[in-house]
Order: C-alpha cells, then sequence, then structure tokens
C-alpha cells in the first residue's frame, strides 16, 4: 500500500488531492475521499462498495523532482544551496548519526547530494594519473545515474562518499528519496542520461575576475596561501574547466552570472557586482521573471526618493536575448541594495515571482541577510530561482496526481 | 562501535600548507603536466574544505551549541505557548 500523509500546511500540499469522484455511486454517502497516485495502485477500504474509500496517494515512487546546480568550487554553491532548502522551509542538515564528513545535507523536503561523492578516482589516484577533479575520466557517469534514476524511481540507494578533508572515497551512505532531490556539483548536466534526468537546471557562471576575487577573500587568511598561489590554482584547473564545465551552461534552464559592476570605471575589486538571471523561455513548468512589462527591453534606476542608494547606485535591466542560440528572457542587476527592507520596493516591480504572498522575496533575502551575496544580485536572483523551483515542483506533482487521474479513468 | 570523528580544522589549515608547498615543487619542472595540474587541484579542495570548516565554526553559536546538549538547564529552557 503507498504510504500516505495529508498535510495541512499550504507549502507543499499538493501531492494528495482531495476531491469527489464524478463516476460512483452515491447512495450511502455523499463524502468520499479519493487520493490520486501515480503508482496505479488503490488500496479500498470499507466492506461494501456502496461506501468505499478509495484512498490512492501520492506515494513516494516515481514523486522524487530532480533539480541540478552546476558551478566551479568556492563559487557560492552552498549559499545558494542554503536559500534553497529555506524557501521550501526547515533547516537543512547533514544525516544524522553518519559520516560526520558526509557531503549531503537533508531536509523535510530537500535532499542535497554532492556529485563529488561520484569521483571515481580518490585524491591519490588522480594525482597518480594526473587528472584533475574536473576531469570525465575522474568521475563515475553510470554509477551517477544508475543511482539519481534509482532515486527518481522511488528507490533509495547506497551512495559511496568522498571525503573531502581526506582524499579518500568512505563507506556509503543509504540515501531515500525525498521530494525533491538537488544535485550539485562539477558534472550535474555534463553526461546526457543524467541530464535528461533533471526537471530544472541551474548553472552559477562566475566571471574570471570575480572568481579570483572571491579567492583571493577566502584564501587569503589561509596560511601558506599567497596570491601567486591563488593565481597559480585557477590557472591550472582552467583547461579542463573550460572543457568540462563551462559548456554546461548551454543546456541549463537558468544561468545565474556574476560579472564585475559597470557602474564605475575600471572596476575590479569584485567587491560591487554585475549580476544577470538568463532564464531559458519555453520550458515546462518555468515561467520567467520580467520587470514591468513582459518582452519589452527596458533600464531601469530606481533610487530616487523610493529607494536609498549611495555610491554607484543601483540599475536593473531586463529584455529577451538568445543564449547558445536558445532563447531567453534576461533580468540583470548592477549595484548594491544599502537597506535590504527596501528591496520590497524593487520586489513589486517585478512579475511572475511565483511568490505565495506580497514581499516573500524580500522576506526572503532578510530572513538571510547574513549570508554572502544578500545586498546585491547575487542573492536575489538565487532567492527567485529558489521561488521558481518551489512553483516548478508543485506544478509537477499536481500534473502526475492529473494524469494517473486519467490513466484510471 | 567506534563514533566516526570529524576532522579538526586546523588540521585541514596544515594539508593545505603542505599541499602548497607540494604543488610549487611538482610545478617546478613542468608547469603544464598532469601531474602539476593535479596537484593544484589538490589544493583547490584542501582550500574549499577549510573555508568551509572554518565558516561551519564561525556560525556555531556557543550558547545553541551547548543547550543541545543540555536543553533542560535554566538558560535553555523554552515554551510554546
Amino acid at each position: 500500500m503507498a504510504a500516505c500523509t495529508v498535510y495541512s500546511t499550504q507549502s507543499l500540499s499538493t501531492n494528495c488531492s482531495i476531491s469527489t469522484p464524478s463516476k460512483t455511486q452515491l447512495s450511502f454517502h455523499q463524502k468520499q475521499v479519493v487520493f490520486y497516485t501515480t503508482s496505479r495502485r488503490n488500496s479500498k477500504r470499507g466492506s461494501n462498495s456502496g461506501r468505499s474509500y478509495v484512498i490512492t496517494c501520492a506515494a513516494s515512487d516515481q514523486q522524487t523532482v530532480v533539480i541540478g546546480l552546476a558551478a566551479d568550487s568556492g563559487c557560492g554553491k552552498s549559499t545558494f544551496m542554503r536559500r534553497l532548502t529555506s524557501v521550501f522551509g526547515g533547516a537543512a542538515e547533514p544525516p544524522k548519526g553518519g559520516n560526520p564528513d558526509s557531503n549531503t545535507l537533508i531536509s523535510d523536503t530537500t535532499t542535497v547530494i554532492c556529485l563529488d561523492d561520484y569521483h571515481s578516482l580518490d585524491r591519490t589516484g588522480r594525482k597518480e594519473k594526473g587528472v584533475t577533479a574536473l576531469d570525465p575520466r575522474a568521475n563515475d557517469f553510470d554509477l551517477m545515474y544508475e543511482q539519481v534514476k534509482a532515486i527518481k524511481d522511488g528507490i533509495a540507494v547506497q551512495k559511496p562518499i568522498y571525503n573531502h578533508v581526506t582524499g579518500l572515497l568512505d563507506p556509503p551512505e543509504l540515501i531515500k528519496p525525498p521530494k525533491i532531490l538537488v544535485i550539485e556539483g562539477l558534472h550535474p548536466m555534463f553526461d546526457s542520461r543524467v541530464r535528461d534526468l533533471l526537471d530544472f537546471s541551474i548553472y552559477l557562471d562566475i566571471s574570471n575576475e570575480v572568481k579570483f576575487a572571491w579567492k583571493i577573500q577566502r584564501d587569503m587568511a589561509e596560511r601558506g596561501h599567497s596570491l601567486e598561489s591563488i593565481k597559480a590554482s585557477i590557472e591550472a584547473r582552467k583547461p579542463d574547466f573550460e572543457a568540462y564545465i563551462d559548456p554546461q551552461k548551454q543546456y541549463a534552464d537558468a544561468v545565474i552570472e556574476v560579472l564585475p559592476t559597470q557602474l564605475i570605471p575600471d572596476d575590479n575589486e569584485g567587491k560591487i557586482l554585475r549580476v544577470r538571471l538568463i532564464q531559458k523561455e519555453g520550458v515546462n513548468f518555468f515561467s520567467p521573471v520580467y520587470l514591468f512589462d513582459e518582452g519589452s527591453t527596458i533600464s531601469w534606476i530606481p533610487c530616487g526618493r523610493k529607494l536609498t542608494c549611495s555610491y554607484p547606485g543601483i540599475k536593473f535591466s531586463y529584455g529577451p536575448d538568445t543564449y547558445y542560440g536558445n532563447e531567453v528572457s534576461v533580468v540583470e542587476m548592477d549595484g548594491q541594495f544599502d537597506r535590504l527592507d527596501e528591496l520590497i520596493y524593487v520586489e513589486s516591480h517585478l512579475s511572475n515571482l511565483s511568490t505565495k504572498f506580497y514581499g516573500e522575496v524580500t522576506q526572503q533575502m532578510l530572513k538571510h541577510a547574513d549570508f554572502p551575496g544578500s545586498n546585491n544580485g547575487t542573492g536575489l536572483f538565487q532567492t527567485i530561482v529558489g521561488l521558481k523551483i518551489r512553483d516548478l515542483y508543485e506544478q509537477i506533482v499536481a500534473t502526475r496526481a492529473e494524469t494517473a487521474v486519467a490513466a484510471k479513468a | 562501535r567506534i563514533q566516526p570523528v570529524r576532522a579538526a580544522p586546523d588540521k585541514i589549515s596544515e594539508k593545505v600548507v603542505e599541499s602548497i608547498k607540494q604543488a610549487q615543487e611538482t610545478c617546478a619542472d613542468d608547469p603544464t603536466s598532469g601531474e602539476c595540474v593535479a596537484a593544484w587541484d589538490e589544493v583547490e579542495e584542501l582550500s574549499a574544505a577549510a573555508s568551509h570548516a572554518k565558516q561551519k565554526e564561525k556560525d556555531s553559536d556557543p550558547l545553541e551549541t551547548y543547550c543541545k546538549d543540555n536543553p533542560e538547564t535554566r538558560e535553555c529552557k523554552t515554551f510554546d505557548e
């Protein structure tokens, strides 16, 4: 029998639907509860046919929605993950009682797995062969495909753990199928079989200048590191990055591009950012965010009486574009907020945000005001993408329930 | 049963220092070889791990850590009414 939970909360309640059926005898009871399922298996309760409660539930099988997030290491994947899981409510934590160096994060709705766990070569192995972790030869895409597919089909798997501290492959951990599975790492869209399993994909595209500035911020305090060592590390990984990681962005449904600002001429500090949210058109269950008027090309400086901005100010742009031969909509924000609560003014001019109430974007941003990027476009667009994924999830689940009903009728 | 223990952050720091030294040595002969590139990739991996560990330490609140283990003490009791 399918395991069923009926949620009374307003969010994510769509995996069970309740309605009165049209084709049953209504002799005894008018009240009938029907839960729809994708598993086509009804479990009938009640003894006589007149008052049969057909309980078919959104079982765990074939319910998992899979999201892919691609980015280089040290490019804010973990911050994005924390914003995303926060949209779904509840904190994401490592599996309890397991390997303390596990890379997995689990919350009520979401499980995030790190694709480094599918390294086929450990740190010594890569050194012997002279390949980086970016190289496809260091990764086991067959296992990645099999396990992601199994989870999507509702089957728990024993996933290996790549230990980032020791550089070894640790004994596996059990991953149960969640409502939403996020696979994050270097290669979520590299293998075409894995790519086809994704219901939505995101690529975090950090320009070289910004990447350099971020890594200096991250590593300069670290012993042993110098400007030269940071530069050398970036340069050494660049050929593999360009060959294997960067091309994945053409497959992404949403790309968050982080560039140096254009508001200050010749700025290369990497503190003020120009962030672009590139959204693919025509993706199922995903309607791009727009500014003022859908499809127009608009440039907007919100600073003035209603929004406090200090130098260099804020500039938004929006418009249609093409990206790797695909039709896209691009929303861009250059500059940073001085007062986060005034973000509501910007939010009120953006449409298609998939919020559940007015001000949800601002509320989410305020909730995590201490995260990196909260005062610029990275935080804003990551939050928006989080809301879009929630919307996508709810639509997919609703559609599956409908098709299951149609199949039974 | 032996409880698994997380590696201490300072130990990662030491590893970062070590890996940088090693990468510089490996690359002294041939800066484009596979070994050199793999060595710098290791530096990146360890630096990322070190920064994650540091972040985790910074995020933890001493009182909250204490209250996780001792929820019954006076300074930790909370009531939902």
